[in-house]
C-alpha cells in the first residue's frame, strides 16, 4: 500500500481554535451567560480597541466587509447614477457594493503586483466620478501615495476596500487609515478573523461614524424614531467578543505569515515564477501569498498531487462575471488583469503551517519548473 | 417582585448540551454555509411544512431579499401595514419600492377590507405583517391578490408557528420571511433570519442573493450580498428547533391566563381572539384607559411593560417625503395611546403573571 501523502492545508482553523481554546472559550461563556446578543459592551469595546489600534477617532462594528462597503459609500453620501473607480480583479464584493447603492463601477486595470493602476484611474475620471475605491488585495496595498494626490486634485472621495489587508502599510500609513474610510471584513478566512461573519469601517470622519451607525441600526436614532431607512447589518457581540480578543494577537499571526512568505521569496525561482517584490516601503501582511506562472493549472494539478492545497483568487475578472453583463464591458478591456486570471496561484501561508511546511511546497514548485 | 422582559439568561443558563455542541462546532471551522446550516434549514422548512428554508442575516433582510428575487424594484409599489416595525418598510424602501399605507384592525394586521381600495396600477405586491404573533386575515388577502395578480410576502418575523386554520404564518404568500433575533420566539444568539417558499426558483435565486450571487466558487450569476445566517448560530438553531411547539403553547397557556384575569378589569379590553387563528403571542398587548398612567405604575413596581411602538411607522421622520400625517391611520393612531404590552414569555412563573395581574387592579382601584 501507498503512504498516505501529508496534506498542507490552505486554512486551519481547526488548528486555531485548539490553540485559543483554554482562553477564548470563557470569553464566549461570559457573553452567552449575559444574555446580551445584539449590540452592547463588547461591540463598543472591540469598536474602541480597533480605533485606538489603528489610530483613527471612529470604528463601526458591522455584519460583514461587504455591508463595510455599502455603508461607507452610502455615508460619504454616494448613490444613485455617480462613479466610482475600482480595479476588475477583486473579490466580487467591492463591485457589488457600488451596484447595490445604485452607482456605477468604472474599473481601471491594475499593475504587475494586481494593484490598481493609478495613471488609468486617472483617465477613467469622468464629471461623474465621486470616488475612487482602491482595494488592497493579498494584504498588500494599492499605491495609495498618487492615488491620494490624484483624490485630491479631482476632489473625490477615497473608499480603501481593505478587507484583505488588516495591519498592512505603504511608506509608513496604515492601510484603511489614508481614504475618507476603511473598510475591513473579520470573515473566519481573514487575518483578524469572527467564527462567523463580521466586518467594520475606520474613518477620522465622526459625521459619516454616526451616519453609519445609525444606517446598521434600522436607521433608528432612539428605541422610537427613525430618521432615514438603514439596515440591519450589527456585528453580532459574540464575533465582536472573539475579535477583542483575537485583536490582541494579530501582530503574531502576521508575523507568522510574513515569515512564511519569506520562505517562498527566498527559495522560490524568479526565473520561472512571479511575485512582488519586497521593497521597504510595503509592509505586506499575506492574507494570500499569490505567485504568477506559465502552465498554473498544470502546476496547481501538481501541487494537489503533492498533497499540497492551493486556490486561485480569483479566476474569473469581475469584468467578465455573468452579473456584470450591463456594465457593458468585454473580453480584451482589461488586459493586465485577464492575464493575470490565468496565471495566478495562491500557495498556502497561513499561520499554522511550519517552516518545514513551507519549504516543501516552496521546493515542489521549483521542481515542477525546474525539471 | 420584578417581572424582568428579557428572559435570555433564564433561557440559555442550563443548556450545557447545546454547549457541548458549539464546542464540536467551533472546533470543525466550519464558520461560513456549513453543515449545521443546512441541516437547520430542512428542519425548519420541516417545521412550516414547506420544501425549502433559506438562512439569511436578519428577519430584515429576508424581507428585502424575498422581495427583491421576486422582482420588485424602483417605482413599485408595495402595501404593508402602518403599524408595522421600521424593519418591514425599510426593506421596501432599499429595493426603491413605495410603501403604501393601509390601517390596522383590533388585532394589529392590516385591516384585509382596506387592501383593495390601496392597489394601483403600479401595486406589485402586499406584504402583510403577522404583527405580536397574531396574523393578517390571509384567506381574504389571497383572494384579492389572485384577483390583481400581484404576489404576497409575509412578514411573518414575529408569528413563528402562528396559524389561520391549521395553515400555518408564511406558507400563504410565495414567500415567508421570519426573523430569529434573540427577543423572538425561535431566538438565536444574534441576528438572524429565515425565509421559507415551495418555489424552486425562489428558493435558488435566494441561494444566490445572500452569498454574493456565487453560483459556484468562482461565477457570479447576480450581483448578490452577503447575508448569510452565521452556521455557529445555525447550531443554537438546531437545538432550539424542537423546542418551538412548546414555547408556542406556553406562551399562548400564559396569554389565556392573562385574558382571564385582566378581560374583568372595566379599564382594560382584550383584543378579539377569532376563532381557527392560532396566535403566539411573540408580544401579549391589552388596550388600557389611561394606558401611561399605567405604564408608568408598572414600571415603578418593577414590571418591564412597554409600548409596541409609541411612533407608528407611516408618522416616522424618514418617510416625511411620502406627506402622510397624523389622522391618515386613524386605528392606528388610536392604538399607540392604549397598547400596553406585558411579559409573556415561556420562562415567565405564574407568580410574575399573578403580580402582573394584581399591579393592574391596583392602579385602577
Amino acid at each position: 500500500m501507498k503512504n498516505k501523502i501529508p496534506v498542507i492545508p490552505y486554512v486551519n482553523l481547526a488548528n486555531q481554535w485548539e490553540t485559543e481554546q483554554q482562553e477564548l472559550l470563557p470569553v464566549i461563556t461570559d457573553v452567552m451567560s449575559k444574555g446580551h446578543y445584539v449590540g452592547g459592551e463588547q461591540v463598543t469595546e472591540f469598536e474602541s480597541t480597533a480605533a485606538n489600534r489603528f489610530g483613527v477617532s471612529d470604528c463601526v462594528a458591522l455584519n460583514c466587509g461587504t455591508d463595510a462597503l455599502v455603508c461607507a459609500l452610502i455615508g460619504l453620501g454616494i448613490g444613485r447614477g455617480d462613479e466610482v473607480i475600482t480595479p476588475p480583479n477583486s473579490f466580487i464584493a467591492s463591485t457589488a457594493a457600488i451596484v447595490h447603492i445604485g452607482a456605477v463601477p468604472i474599473f481601471a486595470d491594475v499593475l504587475e503586483d494586481q494593484s490598481i493602476d493609478p495613471d488609468l484611474v486617472e483617465a477613467a475620471i469622468t464629471e461623474k466620478t465621486k470616488a475612487i475605491m482602491p482595494v488592497h488585495l493579498t494584504g498588500r496595498m494599492a499605491k495609495m501615495v498618487p492615488l491620494k494626490e490624484i483624490a485630491k486634485k479631482y476632489n473625490l472621495a477615497m473608499v480603501e476596500d481593505a478587507a484583505q489587508s488588516i495591519g498592512s502599510t505603504y511608506n509608513g500609513e496604515l492601510s484603511g487609515t489614508i481614504g475618507d474610510v476603511g473598510c475591513f471584513s473579520a470573515h473566519p478566512l481573514k487575518n483578524l478573523n469572527a467564527c462567523g461573519d463580521a466586518g467594520f469601517i475606520l474613518t477620522n470622519n465622526t459625521k459619516i461614524a454616526d451616519r453609519v451607525r445609525s444606517l446598521r441600526n434600522h436607521g433608528l436614532v432612539n428605541r422610537d424614531i427613525v430618521e432615514q431607512f438603514g439596515y440591519v447589518s450589527r456585528m453580532d457581540t459574540l464575533q465582536a467578543a472573539i475579535l477583542s480578543y483575537r485583536i490582541r494577537s494579530l501582530d503574531k499571526v502576521i508575523e507568522k505569515r510574513r515569515q512564511n512568505a519569506a520562505i517562498y521569496q527566498k527559495i522560490l525561482n524568479r526565473e520561472f515564477i512571479y511575485f512582488p517584490a519586497q521593497n521597504p516601503e510595503y509592509f505586506d501582511t499575506f492574507h494570500t501569498f499569490v505567485i504568477q506562472v506559465n502552465r498554473r493549472d498544470e502546476l496547481k494539478s501538481y501541487l494537489k498531487s503533492c498533497g499540497v492545497q492551493t486556490a486561485i483568487h480569483y479566476p474569473i475578472p469581475i469584468h467578465l462575471q455573468p452579473a456584470s453583463k450591463s456594465l457593458g464591458n468585454g473580453p480584451g478591456d482589461f488586459p493586465i488583469t485577464e492575464k493575470q486570471c490565468k496565471r495566478i496561484l495562491t500557495l498556502p501561508v497561513n499561520q499554522s503551517l511550519s517552516p518545514a511546511q513551507v519549504t516543501h511546497v516552496a521546493n515542489k514548485v521549483n521542481e515542477f519548473f525546474e525539471n | 417582585m420584578s417581572v424582568r422582559y428579557s428572559y435570555l439568561e433564564q433561557q440559555f443558563s442550563g443548556a450545557d448540551d447545546l454547549w457541548v455542541q458549539l464546542k464540536e462546532f467551533v472546533a470543525t471551522g466550519d464558520f461560513t454555509l456549513g453543515a449545521p446550516l443546512k441541516e437547520f434549514e430542512q428542519g425548519f422548512a420541516a417545521l412550516m411544512d414547506c420544501k425549502h428554508a433559506i438562512g439569511v442575516n436578519s428577519g430584515t433582510d429576508a424581507l428585502k431579499l424575498a422581495m427583491k428575487v421576486q422582482g420588485i424594484g424602483v417605482g413599485d409599489e408595495v402595501i404593508t401595514a402602518a403599524n408595522t416595525f421600521v424593519a418591514t418598510v425599510g426593506a421596501i424602501v432599499e429595493l426603491g419600492a413605495k410603501p403604501v399605507f393601509v390601517d390596522c384592525d383590533d388585532t394589529f394586521c392590516m385591516n384585509a377590507d382596506l387592501v383593495e381600495a390601496a392597489i394601483t396600477e403600479k401595486t406589485k405586491a402586499i406584504m402583510p405583517v403577522h404583527f405580536t404573533g397574531y396574523m393578517a386575515n390571509m384567506p381574504k388577502i389571497n383572494i384579492i391578490a389572485e384577483r390583481h395578480g400581484i404576489i404576497v410576502v409575509e412578514d411573518a418575523c414575529q408569528s413563528i408557528l402562528g396559524e389561520i386554520n391549521g395553515r400555518k404564518a408564511g406558507t400563504w404568500g410565495s414567500a415567508g420571511c421570519f426573523s430569529l433575533h434573540p427577543l423572538k420566539n425561535l431566538n438565536v444568539w444574534s441576528d438572524g433570519g429565515v425565509i421559507v417558499t415551495s418555489d424552486d426558483f425562489i428558493a435558488h435565486q435566494l441561494r444566490l442573493q445572500r452569498n454574493h450571487g456565487l453560483e459556484d466558487r468562482d461565477t457570479v450569476v447576480v450581483m448578490g450580498c452577503n447575508s448569510r445566517l452565521d452556521t455557529f448560530q445555525a447550531v443554537v438553531g438546531n437545538w432550539l428547533l424542537p423546542q418551538t411547539e412548546n414555547i408556542a403553547n406556553k406562551r399562548i397557556e400564559n396569554a389565556a391566563y392573562y385574558d382571564e384575569h385582566l378581560g374583568p378589569i372595566s379599564e382594560i379590553i382584550i383584543p378579539p381572539r377569532p376563532e381557527g387563528y392560532k396566535i403566539v403571542y411573540h408580544l401579549y398587548i391589552v388596550f388600557a384607559d389611561d394606558r401611561d398612567g399605567l405604564l408608568a405604575y408598572c414600571q415603578s413596581q418593577g414590571i418591564e411593560a412597554k409600548i409596541h411602538y409609541p411612533v407608528p411607522i407611516y408618522r416616522q421622520p424618514a418617510l416625511d417625503y411620502l406627506g402622510n400625517k397624523e389622522g391618515d391611520f386613524p386605528v392606528t393612531d388610536a392604538h399607540t395611546k392604549k397598547i400596553i404590552t406585558f411579559p409573556c414569555d415561556q420562562h415567565l412563573s405564574k407568580d410574575q403573571m399573578d403580580f402582573v395581574i394584581e399591579t393592574v387592579k391596583e392602579y385602577f382601584e
